[in-house]
């Protein structure tokens, strides 16, 4: 579904890419975790395939048509929901407005359908209690489940996740990547999760590492 | 229209900025409106002062050029005897003629003389100048009169200045009209007929002065009361205003001679539009013989009110541009802050894909939020900021304008009989006097009305428009990579 074709990428240095002739594939239905050191160029190589930059070298394919001619703003709209290890929500709206928001935004199936929206916090352990209060009155836990739900409500194949469990506790984690299993495997998405830690990555159908500008196969 | 329901999210959720906001927008906008209200106000002060002084165009003798001829005349003869000027009276074939040019909206014809009292008592001033003569040596009217009562007789009496600057008032009967043309009708003042007993119907008999010195009966239409400043066209020396009769100019012709039919000694014609007085002066001037007649206009007094007004109105328009340019600035500033202070905020919703002009739009309508509560708060307040500028600067151009009136007005009134209406030696200073009270009477009527608030909300719209273009560049270049991904 979504494929790299000689990715390349560097910040201020042609001759020190970050990563270099980078071919991978990712398929609907699968979890996939990438593993690196700090500072490989992980969260680099997420904004390319999350449409938020360009590639320097290369290109990324959505079912083999370029993000270039799909456009990125259109890309990130319709096809890619992305959850950061900040989740990433808008602080002056409740749960519900900012997946109302978010779905109406990307033009999503359920756009205005408020109990959709409340029903799918409720499906992530947000009460309706919870999903009308400010969001900034929630814990760490329960952004980051909001910010799942924003990406369950939404309609978007591919779901990019950075460390979306960085700021979490142990049951939180845990839970968390229930989720986004079942996001890959009951809703048919295709999941990549950024990750640093190994018990998150074994809970993934496949695992990269980042090392040495090139992505190895792990399993 | 998603980022319109963002827009109120935001607006509502941050209620203390939102209400800093709107503080700030009242206070530009309140000077914004301050200088809409005191323009407009110098506006309709201008147009007031057109109304009120109205314009006119008066047909009379040229007395500069008899001035000339007397004075050429008495150095030619030895003899000492007392030079006589003479005026000749208005043909009333010219002013019908000029009563044609467009503009011209009404005339009166004013020929006076006076009479001697035959049936009744004149009223006595308490100066004790009592029925003597009136019309001073030298006095305004061209035909030399010694009667103990004035008549002043003109077209219609509502025309005649007395009565339509409202100085005198029909109180019972009737006032002269056109339709009293040729016959004995006559107004007289409330003293006069309470002194002798007589009403509306009443018969009263007068003693031609000159000429036939003929007996007249003359019938009593109206009666009217003159204001005790009010003094006719006489000059100092005049009788009691009580003695002053209106009747048709007919009459009164008829009174000075059988050679004064068809003249009169000035007329008035007044014009609808005070802008067009000297494109009427010079057409008008083509249609008589201005070695004889001049063609003189007033609109000192309007000209004086003009002056000062635009000088008020270029004020306010200053005071509009430059509270606008520098409330586009401020405004624009804050929304500069706001949108850095909000990069995240703006990188999220790109991270979603939104368009980058729905998320302009999206502060565009927070911010149009805040200024439609800022035009309400301004519209109550301006009133307030207006009322005390609008006083200070009236005060300002009225002693701007004492210096101008005094120097600028002689040359005003250059041209040859300008001034001649008011019975020529009235004097500059003596004009510039006047004027000036009348300029410092301008008040300025600061009150808020629909259109001003129309306009402010103009002006808060450009305002927030401009604003937020100029701050919205920081939207249009934040790039959602590195504000999502630090
Ligand atoms: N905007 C930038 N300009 C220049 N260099 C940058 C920029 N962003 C990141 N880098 C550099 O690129 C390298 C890769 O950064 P990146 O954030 O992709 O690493 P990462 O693998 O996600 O690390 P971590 O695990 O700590 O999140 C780092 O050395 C970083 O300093
Ligand atoms: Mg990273």
């Amino acid at each position: 579904m979504l494929k790299t074709q000689g990715l390349g990428y560097w910040y201020q240095d042609k001759d020190q890419p970050l990563f270099q002739d980078i071919n991978l594939e990712f398929e609907v239905g699968q979890s996939c975790a990438i593993l690196g050191h700090s500072g490989t160029g992980k969260t680099t190589f997420l904004s390319l395939i999350a449409g938020l930059d360009k590639p320097k070298e290369g290109d990324i394919l959505l079912d083999d048509r370029s993000l270039k001619k799909i456009g990125l703003t259109n890309y990130r709209r319709h096809d890619v929901s992305i959850v950061f290890q900040a989740y990433n929500l808008f602080t002056y709206m409740s749960p519900l407005n900012n997946l109302l928001t978010a779905m109406a935004i990307t033009g999503a199936e359920h756009a205005g359908d408020k109990d959709f929206a409340l029903k799918t916090l409720n499906d992530l352990g947000i009460s309706a209690d919870l999903a009308t209060r400010n969001v900034q009155h929630l814990s760490g836990g329960q952004q980051q489940r909001v910010a799942i739900a924003r990406t369950m409500a939404c309609d978007a194949q591919l779901v990019v996740a950075d460390e979306p469990t960085g700021n979490l506790d142990e049951d939180n984690t845990k839970e968390v990547i229930e989720q986004f299993q079942r996001i890959a495997h009951d809703r048919q998405k295709c999941v990549i999760i950024v990750t640093h830690e190994p018990d998150v990555a074994d809970q993934c159908d496949h695992q990269y590492r980042l090392e040495n500008k090139q992505f190895t196969k792990l399993a | 229209m998603n980022f319109f329901k963002r827009a109120w999210l935001n607006v509502w959720a941050k209620k203390g900025r939102s209400v800093l906001l709107i503080l700030v927008s009242s206070a530009i906008l309140m000077f914004v409106l301050a200088g809409l209200l005191i323009r407009s106000a110098a506006v309709k002060a201008t147009d007031q002062a057109k109304a009120d002084v109205g314009a006119t165009v008066t047909l009379s003798a040229n007395r500069q050029a008899a001035f000339k001829k007397m004075q050429s005349s008495s150095s030619s003869s030895s003899k000492s005897s007392r030079p006589k000027m003479t005026l000749t009276p208005v043909k009333l074939s010219d002013a019908t003629k000029i009563a044609k040019l467009s503009n011209i909206s009404s005339y009166n014809v004013t020929s006076s003389t006076s009479v001697n009292a035959k049936s009744y008592d004149t009223v006595s001033t308490s100066s004790g100048l009592s029925g003597g003569n009136s019309g001073g040596p030298g006095g305004m009217k061209s035909s030399t009169s010694t009667g103990d009562t004035q008549i002043d007789g003109v077209t219609s009496t509502s025309l005649a200045t007395d009565f339509s600057s409202k100085q005198s008032k029909i109180t019972k009967g009737r006032g002269i009209t056109t339709a009293d043309k040729n016959t004995n009708h006559v107004v007289i003042e409330k003293d006069l007929a309470s002194q002798n007993n007589l009403t509306v119907g009443d018969t009263i008999t007068v003693k031609e002065a000159t000429g036939s010195k003929d007996k007249v009966k003359l019938k009593i239409v109206g009666i009217y009361k003159a204001s005790s400043t009010s003094s006719s066209s006489a000059g100092p020396m005049s009788t009691d205003p009580a003695n002053t009769m209106y009747t048709s100019y007919t009459l009164a012709n008829t009174f000075k001679g059988s050679k004064y039919a068809g003249t009169a000694d000035s007329v008035t014609f007044n014009v609808s539009n005070p802008a067009k007085v000297s494109s009427v002066k010079t057409a008008g001037k083509k249609l008589i013989n201005t070695s004889k007649y001049a063609l003189s206009t007033d609109d000192s007094s309007y000209q004086t009110v003009k002056a000062s007004m635009s000088n008020v109105k270029s004020f306010a328009n200053k005071i509009v541009w430059l509270v606008a340019i520098a409330g586009t600035i401020i405004l624009a500033l804050i929304v500069i802050l706001m949108i850095r202070e909000r990069r995240f905020e703006i990188g999220v919703l790109l991270s979603l894909g939104e368009a980058r002009w729905k998320i302009v739009a999206q502060f565009f309508t927070e911010m149009l939020m805040v200024i439609v509560v800022a035009v309400a708060i301004a519209g109550a307040g301006g009133k307030f900021v207006g009322n005390q500028l609008g006083s200070q600067l009236v005060s300002q151009s009225a002693t701007t304008t004492q210096t101008t009136s005094t120097t600028g007005q002689p040359g005003g009134s250059g041209t040859p009989g300008g001034s001649g209406m008011k019975g020529g030696n009235g004097g500059p200073g003596n004009m510039g006097q006047s004027t000036n009270t009348k300029a410092a009477k301008t008040e300025l009527d600061v009150s808020v009305s629909a259109v001003n608030l129309a306009e402010l909300g103009g002006f808060g719209l450009a305002i927030t428009f401009l604003s937020i273009m100029i701050a919205s560049g920081g939207i249009l270049r934040l790039e959602p990579k590195k504000v999502l991904i630090s």
